[in-house]
């Protein structure tokens, strides 16, 4: 597992606490929050408008997406077949090396010096833009939050807004700097300008980039066909001025026909954003034909596994699923209580929670499928119903079956197991520990401190018992 | 009618009242309420904690205590989740187990949706002087599908009056173990919680899940918070103290 070396997850403990002690970073999630819940809430409801409704939908979508991982090779070998008959190359990648091995392979052969990229998260798996740099190629994030993100040296906190994490004062900091201005005081009331003045400086790249990368949010199999679902146009500016486009995606992103295609897009943006539709839908085929007068002289498709072959025909299948709306992390409360880098690897929320492990090894990420309440606000939103929770839980059983767990709480759990068990044996021992606790307590019948649950007392109070047991009163009740 | 009191190991220990509660309110519906002796914990800690094999002896555990009656009445949702959804996926395998277990889901109600939908009650025993707002409950509510009921029961207590908190249905951070584990996190979810109980300023607030209750009531007084009573619903209901 080469992804492992780059996850932090396994600091999610450090780092949380980190996350939930920064006021800056606290402020800035507490806005967007309400906006994300808010806009997917209204765009669903607008469903109704079209005589459409949310659950009907999601069946639709849900059962495409099966449809596809039930004969997952056969529709890639079909795409493959029609992107190459449309002029474009295929080339497939195992892991993220070998994606950056061949994305440098491409841009060396066409004399690439630098490279504009549109948002994609493979390429966050992959390293991508440490690997181009390295190689003599710049990479430049047009996406305005990736280049936010990029300026500032960070990875993005969210999949689908990056920058979702920065305060406006920070964006207005990095900008004065890398554009060579004074900082000026900034409102909200400012974005419109900074994001001109973005704007600016990003079409100067896209003009000189000799190459334009990006993912795919879906590839429609019947077409050979990349579709690209974007709100900035720099989609399109991407994969229309360079000479050379390079996709890359997950092998899982396929659908097999347009009509497919139209039926997801009926939930992706509402799923993401609220909105009916994105600002920008692209539909890619092939190369720049005679006679045509935009395109992409080369168009190079690198279709990625890393780790997700795998995980067909796993209890894990559900996971594949996956469109990469985001809801499920707007409508997550662990997630809007670090934001994205708590995580530690390129996918946070809740379809991190269970790809990272998936992705980097479940030994490598112990915390992530136990940091979560199990509430389901995740699942219950999910555009293509995944059963989120459902399969964190099946990661915390196979962390328990290869003996993953620390000592004390297998124990713990073992002895509790045990005694619960062993109905008087458990009353006795519910009845000592009722007057422990309010031996514990304080004269207002509080416990401030409690030693053998401390995170509970860390924030918050514990009331005390109210003094026997019901089975106790309720035994005394029946004797008399 | 038949039916099984399950009153869940938090009630027992933390909060007796709460059990004795449900206890008038199924026998003031008329039922005739037996309280199963050998009950102890649904499993449910073991189950979060990925544990099967714990989980699912204590599943035969409480289905062996629990069939036989014509409802089990659970006050708590995530209990009531943890019988009616967990029990017949967790013994789906074992061909002795698996009826059982479903014949014990499909008897299986939390006490809002028994009190609501199986045998309603005359007339609430209650009277609440004031305001309440309503959290509902992760497993409860997504779980179960409990939404309606306990409002339409908490409206037919005398004098009390019903407002809706913002994000009524958003978690409360409790979770579990996950309160303990990631104790840190769990404040910073509760604290929205709080914020929301107090923009409505109601006199208590209610739920139906005792662990989520002593997550926020910890909370709200931790934060200073000593006058918003925090109730389970059956005392709402009930009325009157303790056993």
């Amino acid at each position: 597992m080469r992804a492992a070396e780059h996850s932090q997850a396994m600091h999610f403990q450090a780092r949380a606490g980190e996350k939930v002690r920064n006021p800056v970073l606290q402020r800035a999630l507490q806005k967007a929050k309400p906006l994300f819940v808010g806009k997917r809430a209204k765009g669903m409801a607008a469903l109704a408008e079209d005589g459409l409704a949310f659950e009907p939908l999601r069946s639709a979508c849900e059962d495409i997406r099966n449809r596809v991982l039930a004969d997952l090779d056969v529709w890639l070998a079909i795409f493959e077949e029609r992107a190459k008959a449309s002029g474009a190359e295929v080339l497939w990648a195992r892991d993220g090396d070998e994606i950056c091995d061949l994305v440098i392979d491409v841009a060396r052969q066409h004399g690439v010096t630098k490279a504009a990229k549109s948002k994609s998260m493979l390429s966050e798996e992959a390293h991508l833009n440490e690997a181009l740099a390295a190689a003599g190629i710049r990479p430049v994030e047009t996406d305005l939050g990736e280049y936010i993100v990029q300026l500032a040296g960070e990875t993005p906190s969210h999949i689908i807004a990056p920058a979702v994490h920065k305060t406006i004062d920070e964006v207005e900091a990095l900008f004065a700097e890398e554009h060579g201005r004074p900082p000026e005081p900034r409102t909200s009331a400012d974005i419109p300008a900074m994001t001109r003045e973005a704007r600016q400086v990003l079409r100067q790249h896209f003009l000189t980039a000799e190459m334009g990368i990006t993912g795919a949010n879906f590839l429609i199999a019947e077409t050979g066909t990349a579709s690209l679902v974007t709100n900035e146009g720099n989609g399109r500016m991407v994969t229309t001025l360079p000479k050379v486009h390079v996709v890359i995606t997950g092998i899982e992103k396929i659908v097999p026909t347009l009509e497919d295609f139209a039926t997801l897009m009926r939930l992706l943006p509402r799923s993401a954003t609220g909105q009916t539709i994105s600002n920008y839908v692209s539909l890619l085929t092939g190369t720049k034909q005679p006679g045509e007068h935009d395109g992409p002289e080369k168009t190079v498709f690198i279709l990625v596994d890393n780790g997700r072959a795998a995980l067909l025909g796993s209890a894990y299948q559900d996971m594949l699923r996956c469109i990469r709306c985001g809801a499920c992390m707007n409508h997550c409360p662990v997630y809007f209580s670090l934001g994205g880098h708590a995580y530690g690897w390129v996918y946070p929320g809740p379809m991190g929670s269970v790809l990272t492990p998936l992705y980097t090894g479940i030994e490598n990420a112990l915390d992530l499928p136990h940091a979560s309440t199990g509430c389901n606000q995740c699942g219950s939103v999910c555009p293509v119903r995944i059963p989120l929770p459902k399969l964190m839980h099946r990661l915390r059983e196979e962390q328990v079956e290869r003996g993953l767990r620390p000592w004390s709480e297998s124990f713990g759990l073992k002895a509790w197991a045990w005694l619960a068990g062993k109905p008087k044996l458990y009353r006795w021992f519910a009845r000592r520990a009722s007057r422990y606790l309010n031996w514990l307590a304080d004269d207002s019948g509080r416990i401030r401190v409690f030693g053998l649950a401390p995170g509970w007392t860390a924030g918050r109070d514990l009331a005390a018992p109210q003094g026997k047991t019901f089975h106790e009163l309720y035994a005394a009740r029946k004797r008399a | 009618m038949r039916v099984a009191l399950y009153v869940t190991c938090l009630v027992d220990l933390m909060r007796p009242s709460v059990g004795f509660a449900a206890l008038r309110l199924l026998e003031a519906a008329g039922a005739e309420v037996f309280v199963p002796e050998g009950q102890t914990c649904c499993g449910q800690p073991a189950w979060n904690a990925g544990n099967r094999a714990l989980a699912v002896d204590l599943a035969k555990k409480a289905i062996r205590e629990l069939e036989g009656y014509d409802y089990v009445v659970i006050p708590s949702g995530s209990c009531a989740d943890q019988i009616r959804n967990v029990y017949p996926q967790l013994l789906a395998d074992d061909a002795d187990w698996a009826p059982r277990a479903t014949a014990l889901a499909a008897r299986a109600r939390e006490l809002t949706e028994f009190l609501a939908e199986v045998m309603p009650l005359a007339q609430m025993p209650a009277e609440f002087a004031g305001s309440v707002t309503y959290h509902d409950s992760c497993k409860g509510l997504r779980g179960l599908g409990i939404k309606q009921q306990p409002r339409d029961l908490l409206l037919q207590v005398r004098g009390l009056s019903l407002q809706e908190m913002p994000d009524c249905e958003e978690c409360c951070g409790f979770g579990g173990a996950f309160s303990v584990k990631y104790g840190e996190v769990s404040t910073q979810i509760v604290d929205r919680k709080c914020a929301s109980i107090a923009t409505v300023g109601a006199d208590a607030v209610v739920g139906g899940d005792l662990g989520c209750l002593m997550n926020i009531e910890g909370r709200l007084r931790r934060r200073g918070d000593e006058t918003t009573r925090v109730l389970h619903i059956a005392e709402v209901l009930a009325g009157g103290e303790g056993a």
